[in-house]
């Protein structure tokens, strides 16, 4: 089943589910509501209704929530959004594809900010600052997951020293959906992807194998050494869910490694990731499995002389929602391969 | 006998020039607060300077008004103090190095600024107590010690010191990569190096009073020395036999530039260019004898810098244009320009 | 107005510059200093102008020491002309002579009369006073030198001190720059390699070979068919000159 199919399947059937057995999920939203995020509490005296999302993620999250209506401006969209979101992408302004101007967001007069990375919002950014909005009583929300780190692993952004899991997404889909007042989408849009997480557990995750996987970003050249997905970044939060382990072993999140190390690490799969920004030819996945297979060396791998390669959306190894989807995506061709149970 | 060329300023016109160059400064700092993606009109822009002020009380909508005070007006503000900061540096590093090409970056100080912001975002140094600016800042100082130690306090003179930037700025920008490529991830290092790629768009009226107060307390103190900066021109020793304190003065003017070039560079990031070119066109206008230059560059750094950020905010629609492309792509052409009606003046 | 060294020693790492040396001037006297290259004549000169602090010895200035004066005071007293000071700057040669007022001047005090009028006699003793708005960059070599002069003479110092002035002029600037520092009534100290013109120009002569001082008095008592040979390493017969009545060397090819 492909994971557009797999995502339509499970919101039909959680949504019934819901409906069906459990009690009101989620109560509507008692104003003015406050929240701390990231060591600020902000307030909110109504549901936004001309919202700005600066970041893929968080614009991601308010139109899975159905907000698109009330979303007046994005930005910061590194990859293609969503296949399934496109329709109603297409309706909301795009202010940049790179980093906008803070004259640009405030042209479209927003109630509300939410912000996905500290470049974007945050005393660091050349974009803007919290107080920009605070002094116009523009609503504003960076993403926990960013913050919460700092706070953790005294470490600002955070190269993971535990690995990464979904909470903090789950954290932010429940909080917009509060500030939005359709906490009840909220919710399930959580137990959605709760229980996609957990078919992939039952599926793959219960397997003895525990294979060993390469999450292959992109390099600038064949030569060059590789970035890869992290131990504890998402990448390995998907080997995990699938029942496996990064091959890496350094904490970094983003480590650059050279294809001897990589041999050396003789992962059992690889995973080859589509990055859609072209700014290197091994940014396509195409490039990237034609240098696995010629290659004089890395084609003597285990992995890429039993195929095991397999191919993922980019945007999955950057730690949002779309790492379930990237998970699905793997799961459904190490089944093909043969390789789960 | 060769013609004698006239220089635009000689000693009476030198007052007439600056305050013109002053006004000029003033309009480009108004325009800075005029323009922008916004497309606010003109009496909104300076109504809502006058309401801020507390001269009146029009009624404006909130976020215009922000938008021209607590944003542009800021910024070309502190556009202007950079740039009358780093050109001010430029020429009294030009004048302690014996070098045309010296400029504020020569001491190793953006490299430093690059690893103190690493230091921060990626090590996690300070345990997020320190700002990103307080950490670049920093690390740009301790590139000067570092360089100030290695040329023996600057007593070892031009070549000594700008070899020892050199020194510095490969040493930092090493420990900047290590730090990169070892603890780091993509997103982290392209923040950083985002980050340094000088902008204006992070500033706001704190910034420039901090940015302010350090340039002007730069310019008195330069200016208190720029005898002593004309006295350079033929050497070390020819200034000491003059009565020049050299070492001192040596050391207490590399530490104010750095100190300048610090703040702007922890604040705005590296812009290159201004502290190079402006210095020459200032010269070309008023005279190499400093108690003319420096002010001259002041302002006229200052007007560059404010009219470049304008540019680079409305040239690319939804975008800005890296402020350092703009110095660059006005700049070398300049430059140029300058260096061709130079030798056809001797 | 004398400027006096007492037993100057000074090295730079292990090579001794200069061993013991003293020298006097006294007041009005061209002092010529002879040595062949490498005898330590640049670095005395420096060490009397105070720029370089000697490791043993004393420098006075009517008897005070140099140390214990500042560095703007010695300026007021004693100007200094380099071999080769050159800039880049685009400075004009009034620039160049204004430079010689800063010791005088106040931190924040204007341009005097006081400053004007040593200026324009400074650059009318040399001859350039019609030069002055003239770029440095379009002077020959000589003209320089007569600009560093008049520098040196608007610091209105008392002493003067030269090193190798004439080395890249042509024979009438040697000539005539020799002159004109011999006109000028101060007490200057020169150091040069034309011994024939030593000869002629100087009231007294300074020798000195690897540092020590081999030989003072006048050119008649200096210079000997002997010092040429052992400190020179040339063959020369000497003779007064029938036309100025100074000694005269006649080189042997």
């Amino acid at each position: 089943m492909s994971p557009a199919k797999s995502a339509a399947a499970f919101i039909a059937l959680t949504l019934c589910l819901g409906s069906a057995s459990a009690p009101a999920v989620a109560a509507p939203t008692s104003y003015p509501l406050t929240l701390d995020n990231c060591g600020v509490q902000v307030t909110f005296d109504k549901a936004p209704e001309r919202a700005v999302a600066l970041g893929q993620n968080s614009a991601e999250i308010l139109l899975m929530l159905g907000l698109g209506d009330r979303l007046v401006g994005t930005a910061f969209w590194p990859t293609k959004v969503l296949p399934e979101l496109q329709d109603v992408y297409d309706k909301v302004k795009l202010l940049s594809v790179e980093t906008p101007s803070l004259e640009s967001v405030l042209a479209e007069n927003p109630d509300f900010v939410a912000a996905q990375l500290p470049i974007l919002m945050g005393p660091d950014s050349k974009v803007a600052k919290r107080e920009d909005f605070d002094r116009l009583d523009i609503g504003n929300y960076l993403s926990p997951g960013i913050c919460a780190t700092t706070l953790d692993t005294k470490d600002a952004y955070g190269s993971r020293a535990t690995l990464w899991n979904m909470d903090y997404v789950y954290q932010e889909i429940d909080e917009l959906a509060q500030i939005f007042d359709v906490a009840d989408r909220g919710q399930a849009l959580i137990a959605q992807f709760k229980a996609r997480e957990a078919a992939l557990r039952e599926r793959l995750g219960t397997d003895s194998q525990d294979l060993s996987f390469v999450f292959w970003f992109s390099s600038p050249s064949p030569a060059d050494d590789a970035y890869l997905g992290g131990k504890n970044g998402a990448s390995g939060f998907i080997a995990d869910l699938l029942g496996g382990h990064n091959a890496i072993d350094t904490e970094a999140e983003w480590p650059t490694v050279s294809w001897e190390g990589i041999m050396a690490a003789n992962p059992d799969v690889i995973v080859v990731a589509s990055v859609d920004r072209n700014r290197w030819d091994l940014d396509r996945a195409e490039t990237k499995i034609e240098f696995l297979r010629t290659d004089p060396a890395v084609s003597q791998l285990d992995a890429v002389k039993n195929n095991h390669i397999v191919v993922m959306q980019g945007a999955a190894m950057n730690p949002t929602i779309r790492t379930i989807y990237g998970a699905e995506e793997v799961g459904d061709q190490l089944e093909n391969l043969g390789l789960a149970k | 006998m060769s013609p004698q060329p006239a220089r635009f300023a000689e000693q009476a016109g030198l007052g007439l020039f600056l305050v013109i160059a002053a006004i000029v400064l003033l309009f480009a700092i108004a325009a800075g607060t005029g323009i922008g993606e916004m497309s606010i009109p003109l009496q909104s822009t300076f109504a809502a300077v006058t309401n801020r002020l507390g001269w009146t009380s029009f009624e404006l909508p909130p976020i215009q008004e922000s938008v021209i005070w607590d944003y542009r007006l800021s910024r070309a503000l502190v556009a202007a103090c950079c740039g009358a900061g780093l050109a001010m540096s430029g020429a009294v590093l030009q004048a302690l190095l014996r070098n045309a090409l010296a400029e504020p970056y020569v001491l190793g100080i953006s490299a430093g600024a690059s690893t103190g912001a690493v230091g921060i975002i990626i090590l996690g140094i300070g345990a997020g107590t320190l700002t990103l600016s307080a950490g670049a800042f920093v690390g740009a100082f301790a590139a000067f010690a570092f360089v100030a130690l290695l040329s023996n306090g600057a007593r070892g003179g031009p070549s000594k010191t700008i070899l020892a930037g050199v020194a510095a700025s490969q040493l930092f920008n090493a420990l900047t990569s290590y730090v990169v490529t070892t603890s780091g991830n993509a997103q982290q290092a392209r923040d950083v190096m985002f980050w340094l790629l000088g902008s204006f768009g992070g500033v706001r009226w704190p910034e420039f009073y901090l940015v302010l107060s350090v340039v002007l307390v730069g310019l008195v103190i330069c200016l208190y020395f720029s005898r002593a900066l004309d006295a350079f021109a033929f050497g070390d020793d020819a200034a000491a036999s003059l009565g020049i304190p050299v070492g001192t003065v040596r050391i207490v003017l590399f530490a104010i530039t750095a100190l300048i070039t610090a703040t702007i560079v922890s604040m705005v990031g590296s812009i290159g260019f201004v502290g190079l070119v402006v210095p020459h066109a200032a010269r070309f206008i008023v005279g190499p004898n400093h108690a003319r230059l420096l002010p001259t560059c002041v302002v006229t750094g200052g007007i560059f810098m404010v009219l470049a950020d304008i540019v680079s905010r409305v040239i690319l629609p939804q975008q800005i244009l890296p402020i350092g492309v703009v110095t660059a792509l006005v700049g070398v052409p300049a430059f140029s320009i300058i260096l061709y009606r130079s030798r056809s003046a001797v | 107005m004398t400027i006096e060294a007492d037993n100057i020693s000074w090295s730079i790492g292990k090579t001794q510059i200069l061993d013991r040396v003293s020298l006097a001037a006294t007041p009005g006297e061209v002092l010529g200093l002879l040595g062949p290259n490498g005898s330590g004549k640049s670095s005395l000169l420096r060490i009397l102008a105070g720029l370089r602090k000697p490791h043993s010895g004393t420098v006075t200035l009517d008897g005070t020491e140099l140390a214990h004066l500042k560095r703007s005071a010695i300026a007021r007293r004693v100007a200094l002309v380099e071999q080769h000071a050159s800039t880049e700057a685009n400075v004009r040669v009034a620039d160049v002579v204004k430079l010689g007022r800063i010791p005088h001047r106040l931190p924040l005090s204007g341009w005097t009369r006081a400053d004007e009028f040593a200026t324009s006699s400074a650059l009318e003793r040399v001859g350039m006073t019609a030069r002055r708005a003239q770029y440095w960059q379009s002077l020959s070599g000589g003209e320089r030198q007569r600009v560093h002069i008049a520098r040196a003479l608007a610091q209105t110092p008392t002493e003067m001190l030269l090193d190798e002035p004439t080395n890249h002029l042509d024979i009438q600037h040697q000539i005539e720059l020799l002159r004109l520092v011999a006109n000028l009534k101060l007490t200057s100290i020169i150091a040069m390699h034309d011994l024939n013109h030593a000869a002629m120009f100087c009231h007294r002569l300074v020798v000195l070979d690897n540092g020590l001082v081999v030989a003072t008095g006048t050119p008649e008592a200096v210079l000997t068919e002997a010092l040429l040979r052992e400190v020179f390493r040339v063959e020369a017969r000497l003779e007064p000159s029938p036309y100025h009545g100074k000694p005269h060397i006649h080189f042997l090819p």
